[in-house]
């Protein structure tokens, strides 16, 4: 089991990263929910297999256990993924409305100039 | 000790942003809402600083939950002095902000993100495990994304992006850093995992953890192959945060990569080091040469940041207890000094109605003190005596020096012979040029000027006290850097107290 995890944690990975390195909005933002995916699912599979393992204090005999720590940690990485997924989901909108291009390489053309005539630093 | 007073710096920010967003747009209670707090915030800190000179860490174990098992708030001398600094910054960042307002309308929001950036920047300061310094940073940044574009323009928006992407990455690589650790330790806690790892000298595993880890805090400082984010984002800040940005958020990297490969990992992970050490000289030569490429203040001060990072990281990379001395030393003065140059850039953005060098001009005239202000930072942040920015610098090279790395030593003087040169561009084309032959105009009728400055003077004062009584900052440097040395006696103090 922790093989096929890793494998699957490995191809997040992967793929998330090729989403990340395009330059469209879309598929960063999805590079980067697949991103926290496998670095939550990392997080997950620290608790080891699945199967449990016996605990410190028994309380029947023969029952397993998970550690329940790695399941704690995810829960507060998820919400905290979350939050900032909608943050971003919300940032690149405004972009997209002020700058009307969802291209990356066009956002940071360097002659691409501010509508604006005085650079103020206001 | 356990006492619960070690929750202040926590809930003193969260409560002070609640109340705030209750207040809503009512300008009056803001101000004395903020301004108050903020005192008691900085306090509360002195007091703290006090408490753990020469006296063991100050320790909450969260519902009494004893160390390695519940969670953990640890106050030790270098926290301390990190949050007493950190009060100071926002004391003064904020009161900037007032003598901005008239004018400018703040949004109003900013004081209470400002607030939950400073619980986040405490919770980092002060957690006693892994995941809670995690939890410390994602609350940072987050309030960190939502300033970055409160107050941006349409134009500069697109700068937030690179932001906040590779802030994203780097939070996912500390997640798993983080769950990596625990593998490893078999815990999380700052004191279990020195305790167990002390048996696992030499393990490969703790030195890829080590190198994930230097990754991260690498991105969150601002070192050289990471920075990029850094220059591009931070100008496009109103001045009294950028302040606030520059002076602490890159500092908090530097504090947890004291904390972490200082006190947690086990020491003599020699290739960590390496890296780190290349890293900081590279740093520092690239973010010099940087600042000499940029044409206005702010984008100068921001490379600015980056080279005093790259100097405070390679103290950090030589590793000994008098390196970490000098690494803190910096640290502190360097939060003084790179805010007030920040806040000055402001003035002059104020007074010159912008701060591109082609058009600023004629402030030696026109506001002499600023000018003396300008040039006592801009020589501390070179590194002249007797400023305070003199004293980090030559403690890092002799250290460096007794250790025999010349090429390091190298980086440093040139880095700082750069820094002067684009310190003097901006004193030469604002301060010494006249305001015709520069083409732009100075705002006589905008009297703003004089409460900010008033305010850079009380820090530029400040700065100055840690230059000319060095000794004493030293002092409390040194007992900083003995505490975070002595694994021994933090493990004994954090793992064996009950509640």
């Amino acid at each position: 089991m922790i093989w096929e995890t890793s494998l699957l944690i490995g191809v997040l990975f992967g793929v998330a990263c090729y989403l990340i390195l395009r330059s469209s909005f879309a598929r960063i933002l999805f590079g980067f929910l697949l991103l926290t995916h496998a670095a939550n699912l990392f997080v997950l599979a620290m608790s080891g297999s699945p199967d449990g393992r016996d605990s410190p204090v028994t309380v029947k005999a023969g029952t397993h256990y998970v550690d329940p720590l790695p399941q704690a940690l995810v829960l507060t990485a998820i919400v905290i993924g979350f939050g900032v997924a909608a943050y971003l989901v919300v940032l690149l909108y405004r972009i997209f409305l002020d700058q009307r291009t969802t291209n990356l390489r066009e956002l940071f053309d360097p002659a691409r100039r501010p509508d604006r005539t005085e650079d103020d630093p206001s | 000790m356990t006492t619960n007073l070690v929750i202040l710096p926590l809930i003193l920010p969260v409560l002070t942003a609640l109340t705030l967003l209750l207040v809503g747009r009512s300008r009056f209670w803001r101000r004395w809402l903020t301004g108050v707090s903020v005192l008691v915030q900085l306090t509360v800190a002195l007091g703290f600083v006090a408490a753990t000179y020469q006296l063991p860490p100050l320790m909450l174990p969260a519902a009494g939950w004893a160390a390695p098992f519940g969670i953990v708030l640890v106050i030790d001398q270098l926290t301390a002095l990190m949050l007493a600094l950190g009060a100071m910054l926002a004391l003064a960042a904020i009161n900037f902000g007032f003598a901005e307002m008239p004018t400018r309308r703040t949004h109003p929001l900013r004081a209470p993100l400002i607030q939950f950036m400073m619980t986040g920047i405490n919770l980092s300061f002060i957690t006693g495990d892994l995941f809670n310094l995690f939890v410390g940073f994602e609350v940072m940044l987050i309030a960190s994304y939502a300033l970055l574009t409160l107050e941006a323009d349409d134009f500069d928006i697109r700068q937030a992006f690179p932001y906040l992407a590779i802030n994203l990455f780097g939070s996912t690589i500390f997640l798993v850093a983080a769950g990596f650790a625990y593998t490893i330790f078999g815990s999380l806690n700052f004191a279990q995992i020195a305790l167990v790892g002390s048996q696992m000298a030499g393990d490969p595993r703790i030195t890829v953890l080590g190198l994930l880890l230097l990754l991260v805090f690498g991105l969150k400082s601002g070192l050289f192959p990471l920075y990029y984010w850094l220059p591009n984002s931070y100008p496009i800040l109103p001045a009294p945060v950028a302040a606030l940005y520059a002076g602490l958020l890159t500092k908090v990297g530097i504090y947890v990569m004291i904390r972490v490969f200082g006190q947690v990992l086990p020491p003599g992970l020699t290739l960590v080091y390496q890296c780190l050490g290349w890293m900081a000289a590279a740093t520092m030569i690239f973010g010099a040469l940087g600042a000499i490429s940029r044409n206005s203040i702010r984008g100068i001060l921001s490379f600015q940041v980056i080279t005093s990072i790259g100097s405070i990281a390679l103290a950090v990379s030589f590793f000994t207890e008098y390196a970490f001395t000098a690494a803190i030393f910096y640290v502190l003065q360097d939060i003084m000094v790179k805010s007030s140059l920040f806040l000055i850039g402001g003035s002059i953005g104020v007074l010159n109605d912008t701060d591109n060098l082609d058009r600023t001009g004629g402030l030696w005239k026109a506001a002499p003190l600023l000018g003396v202000l300008f040039l006592l930072q801009a020589f501390s942040l070179a590194g002249l005596p007797p400023l305070s920015g003199f004293w980090g610098k030559y403690m890092i090279v002799t250290e460096g020096a007794r250790l025999g790395h010349w090429i390091y030593i190298t980086c440093v003087l040139v880095a700082g012979l750069l820094t002067t040169f684009s310190m003097l561009r901006i004193w030469l084309t604002t301060f010494w040029r006249d305001e015709a032959e520069a083409g732009g105009h100075i705002d006589h009728d905008d009297l703003r000027w004089k409460p900010m400055t008033i305010i850079i003077a009380v820090m530029t004062l400040i700065s100055l006290g840690f230059g000319l009584g060095a000794d004493h900052l030293l002092q409390l440097s040194a007992e900083a850097s003995h505490q975070v040395f002595d694994r021994a006696a933090y493990i004994r103090h954090i793992l064996e107290v009950r509640p």
